[in-house]
């Protein structure tokens, strides 16, 4: 989903950018009122691992591969959409820079698909569905789904407004391959945090329903 | 329980461990963005397998080049797969390093400030 520079004019890239930073401020300000001690190596070891798992593309058919994002993963973990706003732009950044995964002009559309609309999505969705299905990791799971999902079909209006794709073919295009690579983006989530809850419960935000011991 | 430094240990070496088998397993049909492109610019079916020698880039209205220092995660054709897992490590420590900093620079700047 990382797109390259081609795909958008300037001037709108520069909007994206706008947003990106704007969140980034405030992702900075969560960091600042929430952070201890003992989170900055989870939210580090969270960063390298979605950095390897995105560079790991799996084959999902039809001739297309995905892969994961994580933005959800970051947000249920830690326990607030601005973590994935902070971990992910940071991937970002280093994937744009040194890897020419994603583009620098567009970087902000990256950062605004992957970490804003993937970590509130994948945020929200799951508080919404723990509340109903209580179970953890089938509810991550879920709103991994959606993470991967809605910022992917947020992506083709993108590139329907840049000129790019067609707002249709793009928004079928992009919604399919997704579904598909949400899928495995679910499984994933809940493996992670299926683990994590096994080795630091006490690092993994209580609305998980991880229980501490 | 890990304490954070097993965390930090078990962590990357998972993370190096995807990496790896990434270098080797991963596949090399274009994703989900750049399979829409050839989709879109009909070059692809939706649902059939994608050109060998397709061009996402052809429907790109933008004009700003980059040259990134490690691109695709490799470090060119006659490296490899050799190249690709130490591109990957790199990237994967960079990660680690400059998460850790921000962080600690933020954390930093709380105490120096209240």
């Amino acid at each position: 989903m990382h797109i390259p520079d081609a795909f958008i004019p300037l001037p709108q890239a520069a909007i994206y950018w706008i947003i990106a930073i704007i969140f980034l401020g405030l992702a900075i300000k969560w960091a600042r009122s929430e952070l201890n001690e003992d989170k900055i190596p989870l939210i580090a070891v969270l960063a390298a691992g979605i950095f390897a798992l995105q560079s790991f593309n799996l084959p999902v058919s039809m001739g297309t591969s995905g892969h994961l994002v994580g933005g959800a993963l970051a947000a249920i973990v830690l326990g607030s959409p601005f973590a994935a706003v902070f971990i992910l732009t940071l991937v970002l950044i280093i994937q744009g820079f040194i890897f020419g995964d994603g583009g620098i002009t567009t970087m902000g559309a990256n950062i605004l698909n992957m970490g804003v609309i993937g970590g509130f999505v994948g945020y929200y969705s799951f508080q919404a569905i723990i509340r109903i299905i209580k179970n953890t990791y089938l509810s991550a799971a879920v709103a991994a789904w959606l993470a991967c999902f809605i910022p992917a079909l947020a992506c083709a209006v993108e590139m329907a407004i840049a000129g790019t794709f067609p707002l249709v073919p793009g928004l079928v295009a992009m919604g399919l391959y997704h579904a598909i690579i949400g899928v495995i983006e679910g499984i994933v989530t809940a493996v992670v945090i299926y683990l994590l809850a096994m080795a630091r419960p006490d690092l993994i935000d209580s609305d998980t329903g991880v229980v501490t011991t | 329980m890990m304490n954070n430094n097993a965390l930090i240990a078990v962590g990357v070496i998972i993370a190096i461990a995807i990496g790896i088998i990434a270098v080797f397993m991963a596949s090399g049909d274009p994703d989900g963005l750049e399979s829409s492109a050839l989709v879109v610019s009909g070059q692809k079916d939706l649902t059939g397998l994608s050109p060998e020698d397709g061009d996402a880039e052809t429907v790109g209205t933008g004009s700003y080049e980059y040259t990134s220092p490690m691109p695709d995660y490799s470090l060119g054709e006659e490296m490899g797969s050799t190249g690709g897992i130490i591109a990957i490590i790199i990237g994967i420590i960079i990660t680690l390093l400059v998460v850790m900093g921000a962080l600690y620079a933020i954390r930093f700047s709380k105490g120096s400030r209240s």
